[in-house]
Protein backbone atom coordinates (compact mmCIF):
# COMPACT_ATOMS: atom_id res chain seq x y z
CA UNK A 1 0.00 0.00 0.00
CA UNK A 2 1.42 3.29 -0.90
CA UNK A 3 1.27 6.49 0.99
CA UNK A 4 -1.64 7.57 -1.64
CA UNK A 5 -3.55 4.20 -0.96
CA UNK A 6 -3.15 4.57 3.15
CA UNK A 7 -4.49 8.42 2.98
CA UNK A 8 -7.50 7.20 0.70
CA UNK A 9 -7.81 4.08 3.48
CA UNK A 10 -7.58 6.44 6.45
CA UNK A 11 -10.49 8.85 4.80
CA UNK A 12 -12.75 5.58 4.18
CA UNK A 13 -12.35 4.67 7.79
CA UNK A 14 -12.65 8.33 9.27
CA UNK A 15 -15.86 8.72 7.31
CA UNK A 16 -17.15 5.48 8.84
CA UNK A 17 -16.32 6.48 12.43
CA UNK A 18 -18.56 10.10 11.38
CA UNK A 19 -21.61 8.46 9.91
CA UNK A 20 -21.89 6.12 13.14
CA UNK A 21 -20.67 7.99 15.93
CA UNK A 22 -23.94 6.84 17.67
CA UNK A 23 -22.38 3.52 17.53
CA UNK A 24 -18.74 4.04 17.54
CA UNK A 25 -18.55 7.07 20.71
CA UNK A 26 -21.74 7.40 22.41
CA UNK A 27 -22.91 4.03 22.87
CA UNK A 28 -20.09 3.31 25.08
CA UNK A 29 -20.00 6.97 26.42
CA UNK A 30 -23.67 6.35 27.79
CA UNK A 31 -23.18 3.13 28.86
CA UNK A 32 -20.01 4.17 30.79
CA UNK A 33 -21.77 7.51 32.61
CA UNK A 34 -24.97 4.76 33.02
CA UNK A 35 -22.58 2.44 35.28
CA UNK A 36 -20.64 5.41 37.32
CA UNK A 37 -23.93 6.45 38.04
CA UNK A 38 -25.36 3.48 39.38
CA UNK A 39 -21.85 2.67 41.24
CA UNK A 40 -22.22 6.32 42.37
CA UNK A 41 -25.54 5.52 43.98
CA UNK A 42 -24.43 2.20 45.45
CA UNK A 43 -21.61 3.50 47.06
CA UNK A 44 -22.74 6.70 48.31
CA UNK A 45 -26.04 4.57 49.85
CA UNK A 46 -22.76 2.85 51.97
CA UNK A 47 -22.66 4.21 56.08
CA UNK A 48 -19.24 5.67 56.71
CA UNK A 49 -18.22 2.43 58.34
CA UNK A 50 -19.09 0.21 55.26
CA UNK A 51 -17.42 2.15 52.76
CA UNK A 52 -13.95 2.75 54.74
CA UNK A 53 -14.33 -1.17 54.93
CA UNK A 54 -14.56 -1.47 51.20
CA UNK A 55 -12.16 1.17 50.63
CA UNK A 56 -9.67 -1.23 52.85
CA UNK A 57 -10.45 -4.38 51.27
CA UNK A 58 -9.53 -2.72 47.99
CA UNK A 59 -6.20 -1.26 48.85
CA UNK A 60 -5.02 -4.35 51.11
CA UNK A 61 -6.60 -6.80 47.83
CA UNK A 62 -4.60 -4.97 45.26
CA UNK A 63 -1.86 -4.01 47.21
CA UNK A 64 -0.58 -7.13 48.46
CA UNK A 65 -1.41 -8.79 44.70
CA UNK A 66 0.43 -9.54 41.90
CA UNK A 67 -1.62 -6.94 39.31
CA UNK A 68 -0.11 -9.19 36.43
CA UNK A 69 -2.49 -12.07 37.53
CA UNK A 70 -5.31 -10.15 38.78
CA UNK A 71 -5.83 -8.25 35.52
CA UNK A 72 -7.62 -11.07 33.74
CA UNK A 73 -10.43 -10.47 36.05
CA UNK A 74 -11.12 -7.00 35.19
CA UNK A 75 -12.55 -8.39 31.73
CA UNK A 76 -15.51 -9.54 33.23
CA UNK A 77 -16.64 -5.88 33.94
CA UNK A 78 -16.21 -4.96 30.41
CA UNK A 79 -18.60 -7.48 29.77
CA UNK A 80 -21.64 -5.01 29.14
CA UNK A 81 -19.73 -2.83 26.73
CA UNK A 82 -18.77 -5.86 24.67
CA UNK A 83 -22.11 -6.78 24.35
CA UNK A 84 -23.47 -3.08 23.36
CA UNK A 85 -20.35 -3.42 21.07
CA UNK A 86 -22.06 -6.51 19.45
CA UNK A 87 -25.38 -4.95 19.47
CA UNK A 88 -24.07 -1.90 17.95
CA UNK A 89 -22.08 -4.44 15.64
CA UNK A 90 -25.06 -6.01 13.95
CA UNK A 91 -26.91 -2.44 13.34
CA UNK A 92 -24.00 -1.12 11.89
CA UNK A 93 -23.23 -3.71 9.74
CA UNK A 94 -26.90 -4.32 8.65
CA UNK A 95 -27.08 -0.79 7.71
CA UNK A 96 -23.76 -0.16 6.33
CA UNK A 97 -24.44 -0.97 3.28
CA UNK A 98 -28.12 -0.68 3.32
CA UNK A 99 -28.25 2.88 4.07
CA UNK A 100 -26.31 5.12 1.38
CA UNK A 101 -28.74 2.93 -1.19
CA UNK A 102 -31.67 3.98 0.65
CA UNK A 103 -30.40 7.89 0.82
CA UNK A 104 -28.96 7.35 -2.91
CA UNK A 105 -25.71 8.91 -1.41
CA UNK A 106 -24.30 5.61 -3.16
CA UNK A 107 -24.29 7.32 -6.35
CA UNK A 108 -21.27 9.98 -5.02
CA UNK A 109 -19.50 7.27 -3.13
CA UNK A 110 -19.12 5.81 -6.33
CA UNK A 111 -18.47 8.43 -8.37
CA UNK A 112 -15.33 8.59 -6.02
CA UNK A 113 -11.76 6.53 -7.62
CA UNK A 114 -12.20 3.88 -4.56
CA UNK A 115 -12.27 0.18 -5.28
CA UNK A 116 -15.69 -1.69 -3.74
CA UNK A 117 -13.38 -4.06 -2.38
CA UNK A 118 -11.21 -1.17 -0.42
CA UNK A 119 -15.19 -0.32 0.57
CA UNK A 120 -16.29 -3.02 2.14
CA UNK A 121 -12.83 -3.96 4.37
CA UNK A 122 -12.93 -0.43 5.72
CA UNK A 123 -16.39 -0.93 7.00
CA UNK A 124 -15.18 -4.74 8.37
CA UNK A 125 -11.56 -2.74 9.78
CA UNK A 126 -13.86 0.11 11.28
CA UNK A 127 -16.10 -2.36 12.87
CA UNK A 128 -13.38 -5.25 14.03
CA UNK A 129 -10.32 -3.01 14.78
CA UNK A 130 -11.37 0.70 15.23
CA UNK A 131 -14.66 0.58 17.10
CA UNK A 132 -12.83 -1.18 19.96
CA UNK A 133 -10.68 1.02 20.41
CA UNK A 134 -13.78 3.81 21.24
CA UNK A 135 -14.78 1.56 23.56
CA UNK A 136 -11.40 0.62 25.48
CA UNK A 137 -10.97 4.03 26.09
CA UNK A 138 -14.22 4.79 27.58
CA UNK A 139 -13.89 1.77 29.41
CA UNK A 140 -10.50 3.38 30.57
CA UNK A 141 -11.95 7.15 31.17
CA UNK A 142 -14.25 5.17 33.57
CA UNK A 143 -11.49 3.50 35.70
CA UNK A 144 -9.36 6.34 35.45
CA UNK A 145 -12.38 8.88 37.45
CA UNK A 146 -13.62 6.17 39.45
CA UNK A 147 -10.01 5.63 40.84
CA UNK A 148 -9.07 8.98 41.41
CA UNK A 149 -12.44 8.73 43.06
CA UNK A 150 -11.58 6.11 45.10
CA UNK A 151 -8.29 7.32 45.83
CA UNK A 152 -9.29 11.25 46.94
CA UNK A 153 -12.14 9.54 49.09
CA UNK A 154 -10.02 7.39 50.82
CA UNK A 155 -7.57 10.03 51.61
CA UNK A 156 -10.03 11.04 54.26
CA UNK A 157 -9.89 8.27 56.35
CA UNK A 158 -6.91 6.19 56.97
CA UNK A 159 -6.21 3.79 54.14
CA UNK A 160 -3.00 2.96 52.51
CA UNK A 161 -4.46 4.45 49.30
CA UNK A 162 -1.01 3.37 46.72
CA UNK A 163 -3.04 -0.24 47.19
CA UNK A 164 -5.87 1.66 45.49
CA UNK A 165 -3.14 3.04 42.66
CA UNK A 166 -1.72 -0.81 42.07
CA UNK A 167 -6.08 -1.15 41.04
CA UNK A 168 -5.73 1.45 38.69
CA UNK A 169 -2.56 -0.44 37.13
CA UNK A 170 -4.06 -3.65 37.68
CA UNK A 171 -7.63 -2.24 35.78
CA UNK A 172 -5.36 -0.37 32.95
CA UNK A 173 -3.13 -3.64 32.13
CA UNK A 174 -6.48 -5.73 31.96
CA UNK A 175 -7.12 -2.85 29.02
CA UNK A 176 -4.92 -4.54 26.01
CA UNK A 177 -6.85 -8.05 26.76
CA UNK A 178 -10.06 -6.54 26.70
CA UNK A 179 -9.23 -5.13 23.05
CA UNK A 180 -7.55 -8.04 21.63
CA UNK A 181 -11.05 -9.96 23.06
CA UNK A 182 -13.00 -8.00 20.91
CA UNK A 183 -10.31 -8.14 18.01
CA UNK A 184 -10.57 -12.03 18.12
CA UNK A 185 -14.34 -12.59 18.81
CA UNK A 186 -15.05 -10.38 16.35
CA UNK A 187 -13.00 -12.94 13.67
CA UNK A 188 -14.31 -15.68 14.88
CA UNK A 189 -17.98 -14.45 14.28
CA UNK A 190 -17.27 -13.14 11.02
CA UNK A 191 -19.27 -15.85 9.39
CA UNK A 192 -22.08 -13.66 10.75
CA UNK A 193 -20.14 -10.74 10.35
CA UNK A 194 -20.24 -11.85 6.47
CA UNK A 195 -23.75 -13.07 6.64
CA UNK A 196 -25.10 -9.41 7.96
CA UNK A 197 -23.25 -7.47 5.66
CA UNK A 198 -24.27 -9.68 2.64
CA UNK A 199 -27.81 -8.59 3.30
CA UNK A 200 -26.71 -5.10 3.70
CA UNK A 201 -25.28 -4.92 0.15
CA UNK A 202 -27.97 -6.25 -1.42
CA UNK A 203 -31.65 -5.74 0.61
CA UNK A 204 -34.08 -3.81 -0.55
CA UNK A 205 -35.16 -3.02 2.54
CA UNK A 206 -35.43 -4.03 6.50
CA UNK A 207 -31.60 -6.11 5.54
CA UNK A 208 -31.40 -7.77 9.30
CA UNK A 209 -35.08 -8.86 9.06
CA UNK A 210 -33.61 -10.48 5.75
CA UNK A 211 -30.50 -11.94 7.49
CA UNK A 212 -32.41 -13.67 9.96
CA UNK A 213 -35.09 -14.83 7.94
CA UNK A 214 -33.14 -16.26 5.81
CA UNK A 215 -31.35 -17.97 8.09
CA UNK A 216 -34.35 -19.03 9.78
CA UNK A 217 -35.79 -20.84 6.28
CA UNK A 218 -32.24 -22.61 5.41
CA UNK A 219 -32.16 -24.23 9.17
CA UNK A 220 -35.75 -25.24 8.44
CA UNK A 221 -35.04 -26.34 4.62
CA UNK A 222 -32.44 -28.47 5.94
CA UNK A 223 -34.09 -30.16 9.11
CA UNK A 224 -37.11 -30.64 6.60
CA UNK A 225 -35.55 -31.69 3.36
CA UNK A 226 -32.73 -33.56 4.74
CA UNK A 227 -33.68 -34.43 8.31
CA UNK A 228 -30.44 -32.80 9.79
CA UNK A 229 -29.30 -30.09 12.63
CA UNK A 230 -25.54 -30.04 11.39
CA UNK A 231 -26.14 -26.19 10.14
CA UNK A 232 -28.07 -24.99 13.48
CA UNK A 233 -25.37 -27.14 15.71
CA UNK A 234 -22.69 -25.29 14.38
CA UNK A 235 -24.26 -21.85 14.86
CA UNK A 236 -24.78 -22.33 18.28
CA UNK A 237 -21.41 -23.86 19.10
CA UNK A 238 -19.91 -20.96 17.26
CA UNK A 239 -21.77 -18.13 18.93
CA UNK A 240 -21.65 -19.62 22.65
CA UNK A 241 -19.54 -16.98 24.39
CA UNK A 242 -17.65 -20.01 26.25
CA UNK A 243 -16.03 -21.07 22.72
CA UNK A 244 -14.67 -17.03 22.27
CA UNK A 245 -15.05 -15.61 25.65
CA UNK A 246 -10.91 -14.73 26.19
CA UNK A 247 -9.43 -13.46 29.74
CA UNK A 248 -5.72 -13.65 29.21
CA UNK A 249 -2.88 -13.46 26.09
CA UNK A 250 -2.70 -17.36 25.89
CA UNK A 251 -6.30 -17.60 25.08
CA UNK A 252 -5.63 -14.91 22.58
CA UNK A 253 -3.28 -16.97 20.66
CA UNK A 254 -5.06 -20.02 21.19
CA UNK A 255 -7.90 -19.20 19.22
CA UNK A 256 -5.99 -16.87 16.73
CA UNK A 257 -4.71 -20.06 15.88
CA UNK A 258 -7.02 -22.54 16.06
CA UNK A 259 -8.44 -24.88 13.04
CA UNK A 260 -12.03 -23.52 13.90
CA UNK A 261 -10.74 -20.09 13.63
CA UNK A 262 -9.32 -20.33 10.13
CA UNK A 263 -12.59 -22.30 8.55
CA UNK A 264 -14.50 -19.61 10.52
CA UNK A 265 -12.12 -16.51 8.32
CA UNK A 266 -12.68 -18.55 4.98
CA UNK A 267 -16.91 -18.81 5.14
CA UNK A 268 -16.84 -15.52 6.48
CA UNK A 269 -14.36 -14.20 3.72
CA UNK A 270 -16.80 -15.82 1.08
CA UNK A 271 -19.33 -14.07 2.30
CA UNK A 272 -17.58 -10.86 2.29
CA UNK A 273 -17.02 -11.15 -1.31
CA UNK A 274 -20.31 -11.70 -2.19
CA UNK A 275 -21.37 -8.35 -0.41
CA UNK A 276 -18.24 -6.69 -2.36
CA UNK A 277 -19.74 -8.56 -5.71
CA UNK A 278 -23.46 -7.27 -5.05
CA UNK A 279 -22.05 -3.64 -4.38
CA UNK A 280 -20.77 -3.21 -7.87
CA UNK A 281 -23.86 -2.40 -9.19
CA UNK A 282 -26.37 0.08 -7.56
CA UNK A 283 -29.74 -0.90 -9.01
CA UNK B 1 -11.69 13.58 -33.48
CA UNK B 2 -11.74 10.16 -31.17
CA UNK B 3 -14.45 9.25 -29.28
CA UNK B 4 -14.34 8.96 -25.95
CA UNK B 5 -17.19 7.09 -25.58
CA UNK B 6 -17.80 4.15 -27.73
CA UNK B 7 -21.26 1.83 -27.19
CA UNK B 8 -22.00 -0.94 -29.12
CA UNK B 9 -25.56 -2.91 -28.84
CA UNK B 10 -26.21 -1.99 -24.33
CA UNK B 11 -28.77 -3.88 -23.37
CA UNK B 12 -30.40 -3.97 -19.73
CA UNK B 13 -33.61 -5.84 -18.62
CA UNK B 14 -35.26 -4.64 -15.72
CA UNK B 15 -37.53 -7.94 -15.15
CA UNK B 16 -39.65 -7.89 -18.18
CA UNK B 17 -38.95 -3.91 -18.73
CA UNK B 18 -36.25 -3.29 -21.27
CA UNK B 19 -34.43 -0.29 -19.92
CA UNK B 20 -31.56 -0.50 -23.51
CA UNK B 21 -32.75 -2.12 -26.07
CA UNK B 22 -29.52 -2.04 -28.20
CA UNK B 23 -27.78 1.08 -27.20
CA UNK B 24 -25.12 2.47 -29.83
CA UNK B 25 -23.82 5.52 -29.20
CA UNK B 26 -20.68 6.97 -29.96
CA UNK B 27 -19.52 10.60 -28.19
CA UNK B 28 -16.38 12.63 -29.25
CA UNK B 29 -13.71 14.09 -27.23
CA UNK B 30 -14.14 17.36 -26.40
CA UNK B 31 -18.05 17.28 -27.33
CA UNK B 32 -21.53 18.70 -25.10
CA UNK B 33 -23.67 16.56 -25.39
CA UNK B 34 -27.33 16.44 -24.69
CA UNK B 35 -28.86 13.22 -23.57
CA UNK B 36 -32.43 13.85 -23.99
CA UNK B 37 -35.58 11.53 -23.67
CA UNK B 38 -38.88 11.76 -22.00
CA UNK B 39 -39.40 10.02 -19.14
CA UNK B 40 -37.93 5.57 -18.82
CA UNK B 41 -36.15 6.32 -21.78
CA UNK B 42 -33.28 5.36 -20.55
CA UNK B 43 -31.00 7.93 -19.79
CA UNK B 44 -29.70 7.24 -16.19
CA UNK B 45 -29.45 4.07 -17.26
CA UNK B 46 -27.63 4.85 -20.14
CA UNK B 47 -25.45 7.06 -18.05
CA UNK B 48 -25.35 4.97 -15.15
CA UNK B 49 -23.65 2.14 -17.75
CA UNK B 50 -21.17 4.40 -18.93
CA UNK B 51 -19.85 5.08 -15.13
CA UNK B 52 -20.23 1.20 -13.89
CA UNK B 53 -22.94 1.59 -11.50
CA UNK B 54 -24.93 -0.34 -13.97
CA UNK B 55 -24.25 -4.05 -15.17
CA UNK B 56 -25.33 -4.25 -19.09
CA UNK B 57 -24.68 -6.31 -21.49
CA UNK B 58 -23.07 -5.10 -24.94
CA UNK B 59 -19.39 -3.10 -26.24
CA UNK B 60 -18.68 -0.41 -23.90
CA UNK B 61 -15.90 1.82 -23.85
CA UNK B 62 -15.20 5.32 -22.13
CA UNK B 63 -12.08 6.90 -21.75
CA UNK B 64 -10.15 3.71 -22.94
CA UNK B 65 -11.78 1.09 -20.37
CA UNK B 66 -14.83 -0.77 -19.88
CA UNK B 67 -16.60 0.87 -16.63
CA UNK B 68 -17.84 -2.84 -15.85
CA UNK B 69 -14.19 -3.73 -15.22
CA UNK B 70 -12.51 -0.81 -13.66
CA UNK B 71 -14.90 1.41 -12.21
CA UNK B 72 -12.63 3.06 -9.68
CA UNK B 73 -10.41 3.37 -12.45
CA UNK B 74 -12.17 4.94 -14.78
CA UNK B 75 -13.34 7.79 -11.96
CA UNK B 76 -10.22 9.22 -11.47
CA UNK B 77 -10.59 10.45 -15.25
CA UNK B 78 -14.80 11.08 -14.65
CA UNK B 79 -16.75 13.01 -12.27
CA UNK B 80 -20.62 12.71 -11.86
CA UNK B 81 -23.32 14.59 -10.52
CA UNK B 82 -26.78 13.07 -10.31
CA UNK B 83 -30.05 15.10 -9.71
CA UNK B 84 -29.65 16.51 -6.17
CA UNK B 85 -29.22 14.95 -2.74
CA UNK B 86 -26.82 12.68 -3.67
CA UNK B 87 -24.12 14.10 -1.67
CA UNK B 88 -24.34 12.48 2.10
CA UNK B 89 -26.78 14.71 4.61
CA UNK B 90 -24.96 14.00 7.66
CA UNK B 91 -21.56 15.06 6.49
CA UNK B 92 -20.33 18.69 6.65
CA UNK B 93 -19.32 20.79 3.63
CA UNK B 94 -15.63 20.70 4.95
CA UNK B 95 -15.65 17.47 5.64
CA UNK B 96 -17.03 16.37 2.20
CA UNK B 97 -14.07 18.82 0.64
CA UNK B 98 -11.47 16.44 3.36
CA UNK B 99 -13.05 13.08 2.31
CA UNK B 100 -12.44 14.20 -1.71
CA UNK B 101 -8.86 15.35 -1.09
CA UNK B 102 -8.04 12.37 0.29
CA UNK B 103 -9.12 9.77 -2.01
CA UNK B 104 -9.01 11.80 -5.42
CA UNK B 105 -5.67 12.19 -6.67
CA UNK B 106 -6.31 14.84 -8.98
CA UNK B 107 -8.58 16.91 -6.88
CA UNK B 108 -7.80 20.09 -6.14
CA UNK B 109 -8.57 21.55 -2.94
CA UNK B 110 -7.61 25.48 -3.63
CA UNK B 111 -9.76 25.44 -7.03
CA UNK B 112 -13.00 23.97 -4.74
CA UNK B 113 -12.46 26.76 -1.89
CA UNK B 114 -12.32 29.50 -4.55
CA UNK B 115 -15.36 28.31 -6.31
CA UNK B 116 -16.83 28.26 -2.79
CA UNK B 117 -15.72 31.76 -1.37
CA UNK B 118 -18.14 32.87 -4.45
CA UNK B 119 -21.15 31.10 -2.86
CA UNK B 120 -23.10 31.44 0.53
CA UNK B 121 -22.26 27.82 1.59
CA UNK B 122 -20.74 27.92 5.07
CA UNK B 123 -18.25 25.17 5.42
CA UNK B 124 -19.54 24.30 8.98
CA UNK B 125 -22.89 23.63 7.91
CA UNK B 126 -23.91 19.93 7.40
CA UNK B 127 -25.25 18.80 3.92
CA UNK B 128 -28.94 18.32 5.16
CA UNK B 129 -28.80 21.93 6.02
CA UNK B 130 -28.43 23.20 2.79
CA UNK B 131 -30.84 24.14 0.49
CA UNK B 132 -31.29 22.61 -3.13
CA UNK B 133 -29.46 24.99 -4.79
CA UNK B 134 -26.81 25.07 -2.40
CA UNK B 135 -25.68 21.24 -2.72
CA UNK B 136 -26.27 21.39 -6.41
CA UNK B 137 -23.46 24.25 -5.94
CA UNK B 138 -21.26 22.36 -3.21
CA UNK B 139 -21.62 19.25 -5.53
CA UNK B 140 -20.03 21.59 -8.67
CA UNK B 141 -17.32 23.42 -6.47
CA UNK B 142 -15.84 19.48 -5.77
CA UNK B 143 -16.63 18.56 -9.57
CA UNK B 144 -14.61 21.51 -10.77
CA UNK B 145 -11.43 21.14 -8.75
CA UNK B 146 -10.93 17.68 -10.57
CA UNK B 147 -9.19 17.41 -14.00
CA UNK B 148 -10.83 15.16 -15.46
CA UNK B 149 -11.72 14.17 -19.41
CA UNK B 150 -15.43 13.06 -18.60
CA UNK B 151 -17.88 15.14 -16.55
CA UNK B 152 -21.53 13.01 -16.68
CA UNK B 153 -24.43 14.92 -15.73
CA UNK B 154 -27.45 13.49 -15.13
CA UNK B 155 -30.46 16.04 -14.17
CA UNK B 156 -28.06 18.39 -12.63
CA UNK B 157 -30.74 20.59 -11.85
CA UNK B 158 -33.18 18.66 -11.15
CA UNK B 159 -35.56 21.23 -8.85
CA UNK B 160 -33.87 23.96 -8.68
CA UNK B 161 -34.98 27.44 -9.10
CA UNK B 162 -33.68 29.32 -12.46
CA UNK B 163 -31.61 31.61 -10.55
CA UNK B 164 -29.85 28.42 -9.62
CA UNK B 165 -30.29 26.66 -13.10
CA UNK B 166 -28.69 29.55 -14.90
CA UNK B 167 -25.95 29.90 -13.07
CA UNK B 168 -24.77 26.55 -12.98
CA UNK B 169 -24.40 26.06 -16.47
CA UNK B 170 -23.17 29.24 -16.86
CA UNK B 171 -20.39 28.34 -14.73
CA UNK B 172 -20.08 24.97 -16.03
CA UNK B 173 -18.81 26.57 -19.48
CA UNK B 174 -17.18 28.94 -17.50
CA UNK B 175 -15.05 28.11 -15.42
CA UNK B 176 -14.77 23.95 -15.80
CA UNK B 177 -15.50 23.57 -19.92
CA UNK B 178 -11.90 24.05 -21.60
CA UNK B 179 -12.48 22.87 -24.53
CA UNK B 180 -10.91 19.38 -23.81
CA UNK B 181 -12.76 17.41 -21.28
CA UNK B 182 -16.42 16.55 -22.63
CA UNK B 183 -19.13 16.67 -21.12
CA UNK B 184 -23.01 14.71 -21.50
CA UNK B 185 -25.70 16.20 -19.69
CA UNK B 186 -28.97 14.89 -19.22
CA UNK B 187 -32.26 16.72 -18.84
CA UNK B 188 -35.34 17.67 -19.66
CA UNK B 189 -35.04 21.26 -19.62
CA UNK B 190 -34.07 21.14 -23.22
CA UNK B 191 -34.29 24.70 -24.14
CA UNK B 192 -31.74 25.67 -21.09
CA UNK B 193 -28.81 24.03 -22.29
CA UNK B 194 -29.53 24.12 -25.99
CA UNK B 195 -27.02 26.60 -26.77
CA UNK B 196 -24.27 25.18 -24.59
CA UNK B 197 -24.88 22.00 -26.89
CA UNK B 198 -22.11 20.82 -29.38
CA UNK B 199 -24.04 17.30 -29.81
CA UNK B 200 -27.68 16.07 -29.56
CA UNK B 201 -28.33 12.64 -28.82
CA UNK B 202 -32.47 11.83 -28.20
CA UNK B 203 -33.02 8.53 -26.42
CA UNK B 204 -36.62 6.60 -26.61
CA UNK B 205 -37.72 3.74 -25.32
CA UNK B 206 -33.93 2.56 -24.63
CA UNK B 207 -33.22 3.25 -28.05
CA UNK B 208 -30.93 6.19 -29.36
CA UNK B 209 -33.59 8.52 -31.96
CA UNK B 210 -30.85 10.91 -33.02
CA UNK B 211 -27.23 11.13 -32.78
CA UNK B 212 -25.72 14.32 -34.39
CA UNK B 213 -24.00 17.27 -34.01
CA UNK B 214 -25.51 20.55 -33.69
CA UNK B 215 -23.64 22.07 -36.75
CA UNK B 216 -25.15 19.23 -38.74
CA UNK B 217 -28.85 19.45 -37.55
CA UNK B 218 -29.92 22.10 -39.79
CA UNK B 219 -28.52 20.98 -42.76
CA UNK B 220 -30.57 17.21 -42.27
CA UNK B 221 -33.97 18.98 -40.08
CA UNK B 222 -36.02 21.98 -41.71
CA UNK B 223 -39.11 23.15 -40.77
CA UNK B 224 -41.72 24.54 -42.95
CA UNK B 225 -44.36 26.46 -42.32
CA UNK B 226 -46.28 25.34 -45.03
CA UNK B 227 -48.76 27.77 -47.13
CA UNK B 228 -51.89 26.22 -47.39
CA UNK B 229 -52.27 25.27 -51.54
CA UNK B 230 -49.35 23.42 -51.00
CA UNK B 231 -50.16 20.40 -48.55
CA UNK B 232 -50.35 17.75 -50.52
CA UNK B 233 -47.01 18.46 -52.19
CA UNK B 234 -45.37 18.78 -48.60
CA UNK B 235 -47.35 15.55 -47.48
CA UNK B 236 -45.71 13.61 -50.96
CA UNK B 237 -42.31 14.17 -49.12
CA UNK B 238 -42.78 12.46 -46.20
CA UNK B 239 -42.56 15.06 -43.14
CA UNK B 240 -41.55 13.22 -40.05
CA UNK B 241 -43.84 15.38 -38.18
CA UNK B 242 -46.67 17.66 -38.49
CA UNK B 243 -48.40 20.43 -35.87
CA UNK B 244 -50.61 23.67 -35.73
CA UNK B 245 -48.92 26.70 -35.57
CA UNK B 246 -51.14 30.12 -35.40
CA UNK B 247 -53.76 28.38 -38.18
CA UNK B 248 -50.96 27.23 -40.31
CA UNK B 249 -49.48 23.57 -40.65
CA UNK B 250 -46.06 23.41 -39.72
CA UNK B 251 -44.48 20.49 -41.04
CA UNK B 252 -40.82 19.20 -39.64
CA UNK B 253 -38.90 17.20 -42.94
CA UNK B 254 -35.59 15.17 -42.41
CA UNK B 255 -32.83 14.58 -45.02
CA UNK B 256 -34.81 16.97 -47.56
CA UNK B 257 -33.06 19.01 -49.73
CA UNK B 258 -33.69 22.25 -48.45
CA UNK B 259 -33.73 23.92 -51.99
CA UNK B 260 -36.79 20.85 -52.25
CA UNK B 261 -38.41 22.50 -49.80
CA UNK B 262 -38.26 26.69 -50.34
CA UNK B 263 -41.47 26.64 -52.75
CA UNK B 264 -43.70 25.08 -49.98
CA UNK B 265 -43.67 27.71 -47.76
CA UNK B 266 -41.30 29.83 -44.95
CA UNK B 267 -38.84 27.61 -43.92
CA UNK B 268 -36.26 27.19 -40.54
CA UNK B 269 -34.13 25.37 -38.58
CA UNK B 270 -36.54 23.38 -35.67
CA UNK B 271 -35.58 24.18 -32.22
CA UNK B 272 -34.30 20.83 -30.56
CA UNK B 273 -37.89 21.13 -28.12
CA UNK B 274 -39.67 20.79 -31.46
CA UNK B 275 -36.85 18.35 -32.99
CA UNK B 276 -37.47 16.28 -29.77
CA UNK B 277 -41.07 15.88 -30.44
CA UNK B 278 -40.61 14.96 -33.90
CA UNK B 279 -38.56 12.43 -32.93
CA UNK B 280 -40.40 11.19 -30.89
CA UNK B 281 -43.69 11.11 -32.46
CA UNK B 282 -42.27 9.83 -35.41
CA UNK B 283 -40.37 6.42 -33.03
CA UNK B 284 -43.72 6.13 -31.38
CA UNK B 285 -45.37 5.60 -35.22
CA UNK B 286 -42.72 3.00 -36.13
Amino acid sequence: MNKFQWVQFQALLKREVLEHKNLFIWAPVVLGLLIFVINFLILSSLTDNDYEQFLSFLARFFGSGDVQSIAPTFVFPTLPFLGILYICAILYLTNTLYQDRKELSILFWQSMPVSNFKTVLSKLVAIIVIAPIFYVAVIFALYLIGILWLIFSGLSYDIEVAGLGYMFLTATLSLPIVYLFAVTSALWLLPFIGWLILFSAFANRTPLLWAIGSLALILFLEGFLFGSDFLSNWIETRSDIDNFLIVDYGGVFDRLFSYDMVIGIVIGSILVSGAIYMRRFVD
Amino acid sequence: MTNIVEAKSLVKNYGGFKALDGVDLSIPTGAISGLIGPNGAGKTTTLKALIGLCDVEGDLNVAGRDPRESRHKLMEDVCFIADVGILPKWLKVSQVIDYVEAVHPKFERQRAEKFLSTTEIPANKRIKELSKGMVTQLHLALVMAIDVSLLVLDEPTLGLDIIYRKEFYDRLLNEFYDGNCTIIISTHQVEEIEALLSHLIFINKGKIALNAAMSDLADTYTEVVVDPDKLERANALNPIYTRELLGKKCYTFESVPRAQLEPLGECLTPSVADLFVAKMKESKHE
